[in-house]
C-alpha cells in the first residue's frame, strides 16, 4: 500500500498537507487526469493507477471511470500499454467474482460486476470497441480483450450473444483467435467460445461454418487425444455446445466426415503396460462419449440418427466402443456411459444391432457380449447405474428389430438345442424369479421389450415352460408370472409383472386366454382394482390392475368359459362400476414416476427406489387407455343393437373409431385454441417483463452512481460547502438512495412474479404441446386402425365408401 | 466418401423466392409446397462430379427475412460460391438484387463466384420479370445466370454444378488460394482414415481379464 501511495504521488502531485485523500477522491482525480491530460504518459500512468485501485475501489472506479475508460479504448488505440490498462480495469470492474480486497467491505453489492456490465453494454458500440481490439496483435491487449469478453458473457450471456451476433464479423474474429500460435490466447479463446456458443443456435452455426470442427480436431490431435490435458476437454465441451439440439450442425458434422475423426479418441491401448486412466482422461472420454450420444440421441430426427449410426459402424467406431466394453481396467463410470452409448448407437438400426449381437466377449468359455452384459444386469453386486445402463443397451438392441426379439425368445423355447451354455433367456428367467427385486424388474422389462409390436413372439413366449420342482410337471412362463404377481409383496416386482403381462396380452387373444385359465388371476385383478388404499403407489397398482383387466376384456376371443367378454364386462360393472374403473385407470398417468419415465427411452433413475415404470409401457398405456375406456362405453350404449353388431363387427368398430376420432379432433381444436391463448399471454408477459427490466436497470444504474457519489461526498470535506450543508446533502442522498433501493426491491419483486408467471405459462404450454403430440400420435394410430377395419370390411365383402363414411353399411348375410 | 475438393456455398435472396426449395430439390430430389420459413441458416450437402473428380458441396441456406440479415452476413466471408435467387413472379425480389449484390460484394472474398437465379420458371403465367431482364442484370454485374424451377427441378442440378465448374476453373487458373480455408475451398483428405482394422485387435489383448463388465 505504501508503495502504491508513493506511486500515486507522482501522478497526483503531493497531497494537501494534513489531509489524507480518500479512495473516492483519488479515483476522481485520476479520472480527471485521464480525461484532461494531453500527455500520453500522464494518461497511461493514470490508467495504470486506476487499474491498481479497481479491485479495492471497484464501485468508485466503475461509477466515475467507466465513460473515461471507454474513451481510452477508442482514442488511445495506438498505445497498447494504455489500452491494456484500460481493458484490465474494465475487466476488474465487471468481474463476476469477488476480490479478496473487497471481502470485508459490506458496501460492495454481490452482483456489482453484473450491474456494471449492464451499464457497459447499454451502448452496443462498447462491445464493438472490444471486438475491434481483438485485431490487435499485441499479446497483452488481445488476451485482455478476450478475458473481458469472457467476463461480459459470464455476467449477461443472452444479451452479449445477441449483440455479438449482429456485429459484422463478430463471431469470425473470435474464431480467428483459435489459430493464434500463442497457446495462452488459443486456450482463453476456447473458454470464450464455450461461453459464447452456449444455448444459441445461430452462433453455433456460424462457429461451425468458420471451420471450428477442423480447428478443434487439430488441437485435440496435437494434444494427444484422450491422453491430452484439460485443453482437450475444453475442445470437446465446445464441440458439444455446437452439436447439442442443433440438427443443422449435426448434419454438417456427419457430412464433413468428422465422425471418423473421433475414432482415435476411443482407441484402446494395445499394451497392457498402459499407465491407466488419469482423472483427466476419464473426463475427456466422458465428453467424447457424450458427443457420440448427442449425434444419435433418440430425440434427433430418425434420418439423422440412422445416418450417423451407419457411419459409426462403417468407420469402426462401434467396434472401438465394444472394445472398451471388453477391455480390463476401465473405470466403472466410463464403462457405464460406454454401455449407454453403445445402446444408442445401435438403437433401431438392424445392421448395428446384428453387429453387437455377434460380438464375443473374451471370457472363458467365450460368451456373446450381450450375455455377459445381462449377467451384470441380474447381478446384485454390480453398481446400480451399470445395471440400468445394461437394461437400456439391451432395450436398444431389441428396439424395432424382430430378429433380435425372436432370438431372445428362441433361447427359451424347448426346441432350443444347446442346453449347456448360458443364454440370454435363461438369465432373464432367473432374474425374473430371483429374490432380488431389481433383477425382477430389469428382467420383466427386458422380456417385455422382446414383445413390443411383435404378435408372433407374444404367441411364441406362451410356449415357454418352466420346470419348477423336480418331479412336478412344468408350468408355463405366463402361469408362473401370474402366480408370482399374486404372491409377491414387493411393489417393483408387481409393477414390473403387470407391465409385462399388459404388453404380452395386448393384441394377443391367445395370451389373454392363457391368463384367464390361471387360477386366481382374474380375481386378483378385480380385488386390486377395488382396493381402497390411499397412497400414490397403491393408486398405481390399482390403475395397472384395472388396465390389465380391461385388456382381458378388450382382446378376449371368448374361448374361456366363464370369462367371456360379456361375463367379464358384467363382473367389472357389478364389482367395480364403470366410473370407478375409469377413475382408477386414470391414476396411472398421474404417478410422478410415470411422467418421468414417459419423457425419455432411457430409464433415468438415480436410486433404486426410482425404478418403477418403463418408457415403452407408457407408450402402450397412452395408446390403449382411451381405446379401452371408449370401447366399454360405446359397447354399453350399443348393447340393444347387439344382434346387428354381431353380424357386422367391423362396422361397429369402425363407427366407434370414427366417434373417437371426431372426439379427438374436437379436443385437438380445443388444445390448439388454448395454445394460441397461452402464446399471446406469454407474449404480453414477456413485454411487461422487458419494461420492468428496463426501468429496473435504469434505477440500478442511478443507484450505483449515487452510492459512489455519496461515498465520495462523505469522505471529502470539500472546501466550498459548509459541513452542515454537506450533511444535509448526504442525508438527502441517503434518503434518495433508500427511496431508490425500495423501488428496486419493488421492481425486483415485480420482475420475479412476472418471471414466475411466465415460467408457469411456459410450462403449461409445454404440457399442452405434449398432450397435442400424444393426441396426434393417437390419431394416426386410429387412422391406421380405421383403414385396417375398412380393409377388413372390404375383405368381408362390404362396400366402404371413402367419401361418405357415415352411410350405414348394408349387412351381408 | 473421399473427395478431391470441398466447396462451400451460400444461397441468398429475398424471403419466399425458393432458396430452401432449391436446396431440397438438389440434395433430396423433393419439392416442398409449403413455405417453411427458414430461421437463421440451414445446412445441406451433396457430392457431385466435375472433370472426373468428386467434389463435395456444403451449402448454407440462409433466411431471406430482413431480421436475419446480419446473421446472414457472417456467412459471406467463408464461401466460395453464392446462389443469388429472385422469384420471376415477384418483381420486388428482382428489384432488391442490387442491395443483395452490394452486401455480398462488401462482405465476401473477391473471388466468390455468384450465380444469379430466376426461380419458379414453372409459373410462366404469373411471370413479372422477363428472362432478358435477368440476363441483362447478370451481364452488367458479371454474374452467371439461369432460370430454374425448384418445383419441376428444371435447371436445378445445372445451377449448382455450373457454379462448381466456375470455381473449379478458377482453381485451375490459380486464382483461388486453395490453402486458405477462408476462401471456402478445401482439398480432400489424401488418405481416408481407416481405424477399423486397428480396433479389431483390441479384443484379443484384453483376453486375460474376463470382460470389463463382470
Ligand atoms: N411453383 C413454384 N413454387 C416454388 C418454387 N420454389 C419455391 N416455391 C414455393 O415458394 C415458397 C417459398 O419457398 P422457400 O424455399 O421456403 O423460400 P425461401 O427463399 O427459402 O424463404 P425464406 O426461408 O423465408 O428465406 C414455398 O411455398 C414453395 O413451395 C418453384 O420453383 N415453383
Ligand atoms: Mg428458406
Amino acid at each position: 500500500m505504501d508503495f502504491f501511495k508513493s506511486g500515486l504521488k507522482t501522478v497526483l502531485g503531493a497531497p494537501e498537507p494534513g489531509h489524507q485523500p480518500s479512495g473516492a477522491e483519488t479515483v476522481e482525480r485520476l479520472v480527471d487526469r485521464v480525461n484532461n491530460s494531453t500527455l500520453l504518459e500522464d494518461r497511461r500512468d493514470a490508467c495504470r493507477a486506476l487499474k491498481a485501485m479497481s479491485r479495492k475501489y471497484r464501485v468508485e472506479v466503475g461509477a466515475q471511470g467507466m465513460e473515461t475508460l471507454k474513451q481510452v479504448l477508442e482514442l488511445d488505440r495506438a498505445d497498447s500499454e494504455t489500452i491494456n490498462y484500460a481493458l484490465d480495469t474494465l475487466n476488474n470492474i465487471m468481474s463476476p467474482s469477488q476480490f479478496e480486497e473487497e471481502e470485508d467491505n459490506p458496501q460492495v453489492p454481490m452482483n456489482i460486476g453484473e450491474q456494471f456490465t449492464e451499464m457497459f453494454i447499454k451502448d452496443h458500440h462498447n462491445i464493438q470497441l472490444v471486438l475491434d481490439l481483438l485485431d490487435e496483435y499485441d499479446f497483452r491487449v488481445r488476451l485482455s480483450a478476450v478475458q473481458l469478453l469472457t467476463s461480459l458473457l459470464t455476467n449477461r450471456p443472452k444479451d452479449i450473444q445477441e449483440i455479438i451476433l449482429v456485429k459484422p464479423m463478430g463471431v469470425s474474429k473470435m474464431m480467428d483467435l483459435l489459430s493464434d500460435t500463442r497457446e495462452v490466447i488459443r486456450n482463453e479463446t476456447l473458454l470464450l467460445l464455450i461461453k459464447l456458443t452456449k444455448g444459441n443456435a445461430n452462433i453455433q452455426k456460424i462457429v461451425a461454418f468458420e471451420n471450428a470442427f477442423d480447428r478443434l480436431f487439430e488441437i485435440v490431435s496435437s494434444e494427444g487425444f484422450s491422453d491430452g490435458g484439460i485443453i482437450v476437454e475444453d475442445c470437446l465441451l465446445l464441440m458439444l455446445n455446437l452439436l447439442k439440439n442443433n440438427s443443422s450442425n449435426i448434419n454438417f458434422f456427419k457430412e464433413g466426415s468428422y465422425i471418423q475423426k473421433m475414432l482415435p479418441m476411443f482407441n484402446t491401448p494395445e499394451d497392457t503396460e498402459d499407465p491407466g486412466w488419469s482423472p483427466q482422461k476419464v473426463s475427456n472420454v466422458h465428453c467424447m462419449l457424450h458427443i457420440v450420444r448427442t449425434l444419435v440421441s433418440p430425440s434427433n430426427s430418425a434420418q439423422i440418427v440412422l445416418d450417423c449410426q451407419r457411419i459409426m459402424k462403417n468407420v469402426g467406431l462401434l467396434d472401438s466402443l465394444c472394445n472398451i466394453l471388453m477391455a480390463s481396467g476401465v473405470p466403472a463410470d466410463i464403462l457405464t456411459e460406454t454401455i449407454n452409448t453403445v445402446g444408442e448407437v445401435v438403437r433401431g438400426n438392424v445392421g448395428n444391432q446384428d453387429f453387437i449381437g455377434n460380438v464375443m466377449a473374451p471370457s472363458n468359455p467365450p460368451r456373446p457380449a450381450i450375455v455377459v452384459l445381462l449377467m451384470s444386469m441380474v447381478n446384485e453386486k454390480q453398481p446400480f447405474s451399470l445395471r440400468c445402463a445394461v437394461l437400456y443397451c439391451f432395450q436398444c438392441y431389441l428396439y424395432h428389430n424382430e430378429m433380435s426379439q425372436a432370438n431372445l425368445v428362441q433361447t427359451l423355447l424347448p426346441s432350443s438345442t444347446d442346453v449347456s451354455s448360458l443364454t440370454s433367456g435363461q438369465l432373464l428367467c432367473g432374474g425374473l424369479f430371483s429374490s432380488d427385486v431389481l433383477s425382477n424388474w430389469f428382467s420383466a422389462v427386458s422380456l417385455m421389450h422382446a414383445l413390443i409390436d411383435n404378435p408372433i413372439q407374444k404367441e411364441q413366449l406362451l410356449r415357454v415352460l418352466l420346470a419348477t420342482n423336480i418331479g412336478s410337471s412344468p408350468v408355463s412362463l405366463l402361469h408362473q408370472c401370474t402366480l408370482l404377481l399374486q404372491q409377491t409383496t414387493k411393489l417393483q416386482t408387481k409393477v414390473a409383472l403387470l407391465m409385462l403381462l399388459s404388453q404380452w396380452m395386448s393384441e394377443c387373444p391367445a395370451a389373454v386366454s392363457a391368463f384367464l385359465r390361471v387360477p386366481g388371476g382374474v380375481g386378483y385383478l378385480v380385488n386390486q382394482t377395488c382396493s381402497n388404499e390411499h397412497d400414490e403407489n397403491e393408486y398405481l397398482l390399482q390403475g395397472l390392475s384395472a388396465f390389465l383387466l380391461a385388456i382381458c376384456i378388450h382382446f378376449n376371443d371368448d374361448s374361456v368359459e366363464n370369462y367371456s367378454k360379456d361375463s367379464l364386462k358384467q363382473l367389472l360393472v357389478k364389482r367395480i362400476g364403470m366410473e370407478t374403473f375409469t377413475a382408477k385407470l386414470s391414476e396411472v398417468s398421474k404417478h410422478e414416476l410415470y411422467n418421468k419415465a414417459a419423457k425419455h427411452p432411457q430409464l433415468r433413475a438415480k436410486i433404486p427406489a426410482e425404478v418403477l415404470i418403463d418408457y415403452e409401457f407408457c407408450r402402450l398405456f397412452k395408446v390403449l387407455e382411451s381405446v379401452l375406456v371408449k370401447s366399454f362405453i360405446v359397447k354399453e350404449e350399443a348393447s340393444p343393437e347387439e344382434a346387428g353388431e354381431r353380424s357386422s363387427p367391423g362396422g361397429a368398430a369402425l363407427e366407434q373409431y370414427k366417434a373417437l376420432i371426431r372426439q379427438q379432433d374436437a379436443r385437438l381444436q380445443e388444445l390448439v385454441a388454448q395454445l394460441d391463448a397461452l402464446l399471446q399471454q406469454n407474449q404480453s408477459l414477456q413485454s411487461a417483463l422487458n419494461d420492468s427490466l428496463a426501468s429496473n436497470s435504469h434505477l440500478k444504474d442511478e443507484n450505483t452512481l449515487l452510492k459512489a457519489q455519496v461515498s465520495a461526498a462523505k469522505c471529502v470535506p470539500s472546501t466550498d460547502t459548509t459541513p452542515s450543508q454537506d450533511n444535509a446533502r448526504a442525508s438527502e442522498y441517503e434518503a434518495r438512495i433508500q427511496q431508490l433501493t425500495a423501488e428496486v426491491t419493488r421492481l425486483n419483486d415485480l420482475l420475479r412474479t412476472s418471471q414466475e408467471e411466465k415460467k408457469s405459462a411456459a410450462e403449461e404450454l409445454e404440457k399442452l404441446r405434449n398432450d397435442q403430440d400424444d393426441l396426434l400420435v393417437l390419431l394416426s394410430d386410429l387412422d391406421m386402425k380405421v383403414n385396417e377395419y375398412k380393409m377388413r370390411l372390404v375383405s368381408l365383402g362390404e362396400k366402404v365408401e371413402d367419401e361418405n363414411p357415415e352411410v350405414p353399411e348394408p349387412n351381408l348375410t | 466418401m473421399a473427395y478431391a475438393y470441398l466447396f462451400k456455398y451460400i444461397i441468398i435472396g429475398d424471403t419466399g423466392v425458393g432458396k430452401s426449395c432449391l436446396l431440397l430439390q438438389f440434395t433430396d430430389k423433393r419439392f416442398q409446397p409449403v413455405h417453411d420459413l427458414t430461421i437463421g441458416v440451414e445446412f445441406g450437402a451433396r457430392m457431385i462430379t466435375i472433370d472426373g473428380k468428386q467434389i463435395k458441396l456444403q451449402i448454407w441456406d440462409t433466411a431471406g427475412q430482413e431480421a436475419f440479415r446480419s446473421i446472414t452476413r457472417s456467412y459471406y466471408r467463408g464461401a466460395a460460391g453464392a446462389l443469388l435467387v429472385y422469384d420471376i413472379t415477384r418483381r420486388d425480389t428482382f428489384n432488391h438484387l442490387t442491395t443483395w449484390l452490394e452486401d455480398a460484394r462488401q462482405h465476401s472474398n473477391s473471388n466468390m463466384v455468384i450465380m444469379l437465379i430466376g426461380n419458379k420458371s414453372d409459373l410462366e403465367s404469373r411471370r413479372e420479370v422477363k428472362k432478358e431482364e435477368g440476363e441483362a442484370f447478370a451481364r452488367e454485374h458479371g454474374l452467371v445466370f439461369m432460370e430454374t424451377s425448384a418445383k419441376t427441378a428444371a435447371n436445378v442440378e445445372e445451377a449448382f454444378i455450373n457454379t462448381a465448374k466456375e470455381i473449379y476453373e478458377k482453381i485451375q487458373e490459380g486464382v483461388f488460394d486453395i490453402n486458405n480455408e477462408a476462401n471456402g475451398i478445401k482439398i480432400g483428405p489424401q488418405h481416408s482414415t481407416g481405424g477399423g482394422a486397428s480396433g479389431a485387435g483390441g479384443a484379443g489383448a484384453g483376453g486375460a481379464a474376463g470382460g470389463g463388465c463382470c
